[in-house]
């Protein structure tokens, strides 16, 4: 057959770089059409998406296109399409979508509104780069990209000193993961012979000990790129700050997409996880955890530390952005529980509530004129329905309340845990708990009680454009629980590649109840507790009564437990302290001849040099040759 | 065709000093024509290579046949890719140099006696000149920096790279002249096929091969400026004109590192088993000890200079693991960090003829006063740190897996290396971004006007350049892999010699 149709994967790929490229070369002057242009490649990438979702059955791979062939490293570029893969190209399509629709009721007067266009599709082709990846340099390569483009979308508004700094640190601290994520790759390069995931995965269902003594580390240096992008412990830290761009950026990549790529890469990896768990010598201390240990509690740190963050900011973003650091501890620690099932299914739903909260929080910043303070805001429900209504079905959903999907998805999680480890079961528990409570603190100060600024007073509702993404954004997190996806997805990790006999609609959704139903009432519990400690402390306040009562713990949960400043003095005493010492060096040693002022001053330096410069020469000259031969000496003597 | 390379520019530089000083702008339009026309050669030397491999499009002819001299040139997948970027480079620093007002009749002849010179040494195949015409490349470029030069420092700058090249040059020659001298008095030839093939058949005494290989890794290292021989770098092009910055720093830099693998590995095998874990050792010192003073640099050309520095460290690296990869993934960052540092000083050249001043703190939101400029400039500086799309990401990330498995270098040099690419490249990259491109404009900013029309192309021509091989690096790396591959077989047959054990290092050199 001369075109398959697996081989339209690729149009989804290249249509929003198309998209980029054209609107960079071409369109940069002409708003209007430059956001028509990256609104329609990501629509038609959506189409084809569901197209192959519904014709494409089990599993495929495009043509693929050769990139580099040198001895034992060969890298081509191909896509793979497997129910893993194409149900994230519909979440990323999908809500890309409407986030593209939504972008241009939010920002249409913007100055800048092609670049910002031109960044959203080259951010949505490197995205779906991750997600087609069939190996890994190629799924490192959009990686990334994946920074690069979130650098210029944080960034966006770059005459801000601190979206410069935010978009900067966002990237560096990727970066850190990144160096992880390439030795990781060298790693299972070097032991297994190949980058790409079908012959790897074979490969280790066969021999699973081949990675001999590096299992342990290559899975957790491979883990480190998830720990960038999916800003877990302790690179978390890029993630709040990141919040300094407009805000459908941050619906998109906060909640959607890159931060979903760690755990989609966890989750397209877990082979590697599941070698024989060996460490080599210097970490014999680690005997008895396996890397999957390690990552399960690195998920349940970040979930329950970011929890404790959240409570007591007051940036509507922020608090979000903390809630979604949170979730992403929550199916880290789902694959690291040996369940990647769960932590897709979580990634799926959240994906969809996450994103229309942060599209309502743009909504109402839109409408209280970027005033992003809650305490400032209050009584928007009767002025804002549409936003109020779907903000608060995304809150309950993300609180985990029946029949909502988060429901279904945190319940599966509860249940691993419950199978797997208590100790994080508890843990997870007690972050449901004070999930639910941030976020409905957040809710009545936000939008109830009455107005407590300015801006609130005269707020009123968003034009169509950004409420209808909201709408349908509504429909999935109402509908995403009981529509069969941890069945699809279960088909994915089983091992014949079936998917499970479905459901019908009222076993759906009664489900977690028949299948473990100490988690899922434990898990109700936990939400109804955070959610009567919320009433009681925000029902009818109009100043945080935390502070007052809890003191410096209230304060430390305010300052992010100080890691940035930590941070910032690390990097302080190891980096720009070593970067002075090698500048001195070569300005003074090396550089040798100490003739330069120390303040510069050229002209004493140029009559200097003119007194020095014929014998400087001829001394400079033995120096020189002085210092090869001893180097030549020195290394043959010994 | 490669004859008419070398012969075009140096006829357009003689045309040039002949031209009447009557019509002032002739020197610059024969000189744009003549790059204009090498840029259209290599591009069709280029697509007509065969990538099978081998030498091809050779021209030989008899000049003192006593000494065994030829004119003898030829590419292979080594220098092919080379000289396409060379004459691409060549082509946009004439087309930049613009701003020269002073003397443009000597400038614009010596710039393209440099250019014939550059090409002249990445396409000969004879050892005598391939030193030659690396000579008559140098010359102009000491002449431009102490001429046209700028800064106050230019004195004292020039001084510093002349005696570094000449003195790095020097110990090249005496390497070279010791590698003549071991040919057998009956067949001795200057022409490189044939001595590599005699060294071959009968390899020269491990000890000598040491000295030998000692003497080219430094000379060679110094010309490419190996850490600690490295200071004249930053130094030099921070007082160049923007052209010569380009040329040197983007093309003729890389015949250090083409010397080294064209004769030294092939010929010295034992000296490689040697020296190069020597050289790996050294090129940690420009990884990561010139990546930490590139972040301490206040001026964008100090930056740029140290991080190319720098960036030489990958191509090193590359070469002393001395696996297929590892190699040819040297050369293709060799090309790929010549149409970038090409283009970094480029902008830097238009940034300096706007602002006067090259001082990131006196720089701010160039992004919106000189969009284009500033867009250009951010994608040099991410190119720089290595981000996938451009060749340099490509390159080095086939060093790194060339030098993971290699028995040269030692793991901890790749960590060391991927730390030095991933973090410290980036953390001063973005750290310029930050002070010049973003936050608010800085004092002064209404009169800075941005490059319009004829102005953009040099830089648009080494963007896509850079594009084009970092999408489809294939281009580049089919035709590399042969003529690598039979490099890294010759320089491996030197592990059995080498375990015989090295003679001192002064009896080797009591036998001459």
């Amino acid at each position: 057959m001369a075109t398959q149709i697996e081989n339209i994967a690729w149009w989804i790929l290249l249509l929003p770089l198309l998209s980029a490229v054209g609107i960079t070369l071409f369109t940069l002057r002409f708003h209007k059409l430059s956001a028509q242009i990256s609104i329609a490649a990501v629509s038609v990438s959506f189409l084809l998406s569901l197209l192959l979702f519904v014709a494409l059955p089990g599993s495929a791979f495009s043509v693929s296109a050769s990139w580099i062939h040198v001895a034992d490293l060969s890298i081509d570029f191909r896509l793979i399409l497997d129910p893993l893969s194409k149900l994230m190209l519909l979440v990323v399509t999908g809500v890309g979508m409407l986030i593209h629709i939504y972008s241009y009721g939010y920002l249409h007067d913007d100055r800048s509104l092609s670049r910002y266009f031109a960044s959203l599709s080259l951010f949505t082709f490197s995205m779906l780069g991750i997600v087609l990846a069939s190996n890994f340099v190629m799924m490192f390569i959009f990686w990334e990209l994946v920074g690069v483009s979130s650098y210029l979308l944080i960034g966006f508004w770059y005459e801000k000193a601190s979206a410069a700094d935010a978009c900067k640190k966002a990237f560096l601290t990727n970066r850190v993961g990144d160096f992880g994520f390439i030795l990781g790759i060298l790693v299972v390069w070097a032991a297994l012979g190949s980058l790409e995931f079908d012959q790897l995965k074979a490969v280790l269902a066969a021999h699973p000990g081949k990675l001999g003594a590096m299992a342990g580390v290559g899975g957790l240096l491979v883990f480190c790129g998830a720990m960038g992008k999916s800003a877990q412990f302790p690179l978390h830290v890029w993630l709040p700050d990141a919040m300094e761009g407009p805000t459908p950026v941050s619906a998109l990549i906060h909640a959607a997409t890159m931060v979903a790529a760690g755990v989609y890469m966890l989750c397209r990896t877990f082979f590697l996880f599941q070698a024989t768990p060996a460490w080599p010598e210097a970490l014999a201390f680690l005997h008895g955890w396996t890397a999957l240990d390690i990552i399960a509690w690195i998920g349940g740190a970040t979930a329950l530390m970011a929890a404790l963050m959240a409570v007591q900011q007051d940036d509507i973003k922020r608090i979000l952005a903390y809630s979604t650091l949170s979730q992403l501890g929550y199916m880290v620690m789902a694959v690291g529980l040996s369940g990647p099932s769960p932590a897709m299914y979580h990634l799926t739903t959240h994906a969809f509530f996450k994103a229309m909260l942060f599209l309502g929080a743009g909504s109402v910043i839109h409408a209280c004129h970027h005033e992003q303070n809650i305490w400032r805001m209050g009584g928007l429900f009767r002025k804002m329905p549409i936003t109020s209504w779907t903000f608060l079905l995304g809150a309950l959903a993300l609180c985990g309340v029946q029949p909502l999907s988060g429901f279904y998805s945190k319940d599966a999680i509860l249940a691993q845990a419950m199978e797997h480890s208590l100790p994080l079961f508890g843990l997870a528990m007690g972050v449901a708990g004070l999930t639910t409570f941030y976020m409905f603190r957040l809710v009545f100060v936000a939008f109830f009680g009455k107005e407590r600024g300015e801006q609130a007073a005269h707020a009123h509702e968003s034009p169509g454009i950004m409420t209808w993404p909201l709408r349908a954004l509504a429909f999935f997190t109402v509908a995403s629980g009981v529509m069969g996806i941890d069945h699809f997805i279960a088909g994915a990790f089983a091992a014949g590649g079936h998917e499970a006999a479905s459901l019908s609609f009222a076993e759906a959704l009664m489900a977690p109840f028949a299948h473990s139903p100490a988690a899922a009432f434990l898990g109700l519990f936990a939400t109804m507790l955070g959610l009567s400690a919320a009433w009681a402390c925000y029902g009818a306040a109009d100043a945080d009564p935390l502070p007052q009562r809890f003191g410096s713990i209230a304060q430390t949960m305010r300052h992010r437990f100080y890691f940035d400043e930590m941070y910032e003095e690390a990097i302080r005493l190891t980096h720009d302290a070593i970067a002075s010492v090698a500048d001195w060096i070569d300005r003074w040693l090396i550089s040798g001849l100490l003739v330069r002022g120390a303040h510069g001053s050229f002209e004493v330096f140029g009559r200097f040099l003119r007194l020095l410069q014929s014998g400087n020469l001829q001394t400079y000259a033995f120096l020189l040759v002085a210092g090869l031969l001893a180097i030549i000496y020195l290394s043959f003597s010994h | 065709m490669l004859l008419a390379l070398i012969l075009i520019p140096l006829l357009a530089a003689i045309a040039v000093a002949l031209s009447p000083r009557t019509s002032p702008a002739l020197p610059r339009l024969l000189a744009l024509a003549a790059t204009g026309a090498t840029f259209v050669i290599s591009v069709m030397l280029f697509l007509r290579f065969d990538i099978a491999g081998g030498m091809q499009f050779e021209q030989t002819m008899a000049w003192v046949p006593s000494l065994g001299l030829r004119f003898h040139v030829g590419v292979d997948g080594l220098n092919i890719g080379l000289v396409l970027m060379g004459c691409i480079v060549a082509f946009a620093a004439t087309a930049v140099s613009w701003d020269i007002q002073r003397d443009e009749k000597g400038f614009y002849s010596l710039l393209l006696a440099m250019i014939g010179g550059i090409l002249g040494a990445f396409v000969s195949q004879d050892l005598f000149w391939l030193y030659f015409f690396h000579e008559l490349a140098l010359i102009p470029t000491f002449l431009m920096i102490g001429v046209w030069g700028r800064g106050e420092d230019k004195n004292y700058a020039t001084f510093n790279i002349t005696m570094y090249l000449t003195l790095g040059a020097l110990i090249a020659l005496s390497g070279l002249i010791l590698l003549y001298l071991q040919m057998p008095l009956a067949d001795r030839t200057f022409d490189i096929q044939a001595m590599t093939k005699h060294f071959q058949l009968h390899p020269i005494a491990a000890g000598d091969q040491n000295l030998i290989f000692g003497l080219l890794m430094f000379g060679f290292g110094i010309l490419v400026s190996l850490w600690p021989f490295h200071t004249w770098a930053p130094l030099g092009y921070g007082a160049a004109p923007t052209a010569n910055a380009m040329l040197h720093a983007g093309v003729l830099k890389k015949f250090g590192l083409y010397g080294l693998i064209r004769i030294a590995l092939p010929m010295l095998p034992a000296g490689s088993q040697r020296w190069l874990p020597v050289l790996a050792l050294l090129c940690m010192g420009n990884l990561v000890y010139c990546g930490w003073v590139a972040m301490r640099q206040r001026n964008l050309n100090g930056l740029i200079g140290n991080s190319s520095v720098a960036h030489m460290g990958f191509c090193f690296l590359g070469i002393a693991s001395l696996t297929l990869v590892g190699v040819t993934g040297a050369v293709l960052v060799m090309i790929a960090h010549g149409l970038l540092a090409a283009l970094s000083f480029g902008l830097s050249g238009y940034l300096y003829s706007q602002t006067g001043t090259l001082d990131i703190p006196r720089l701010g939101g160039l992004l919106r006063r000189l969009p284009f400029i500033g867009a250009a400039l951010m994608i040099a500086l991410f190119a720089g740190c290595g981000v996938p799309g451009f060749a340099n990401f490509a390159g080095e990330l086939m060093v790194l897996f060339g030098a993971w498995k290699s028995g040269v270098t030692g793991h901890w040099m790749v960590v060391a290396a991927a730390w030095a690419g991933l973090i410290i490249g980036a953390v001063y990259m973005l750290r310029a971004i930050r002070n010049m491109l973003h936050c608010p404009e800085a004092e002064g900013a209404g009169e800075w006007i941005d490059a319009i029309g004829s102005r953009r192309w040099p830089y648009a021509l080494l963007i896509a350049a850079l594009v084009l091989f970092g999408v489809a690096p294939g281009l580049l790396t089919d035709a590399i892999k042969p003529s690598a591959e039979a490099i890294v077989k010759m320089a491996s047959s030197g592990k059995a010699n080498a375990v015989a054990p090295a003679a001192p290092l002064l009896k080797a050199a009591s036998t001459h």
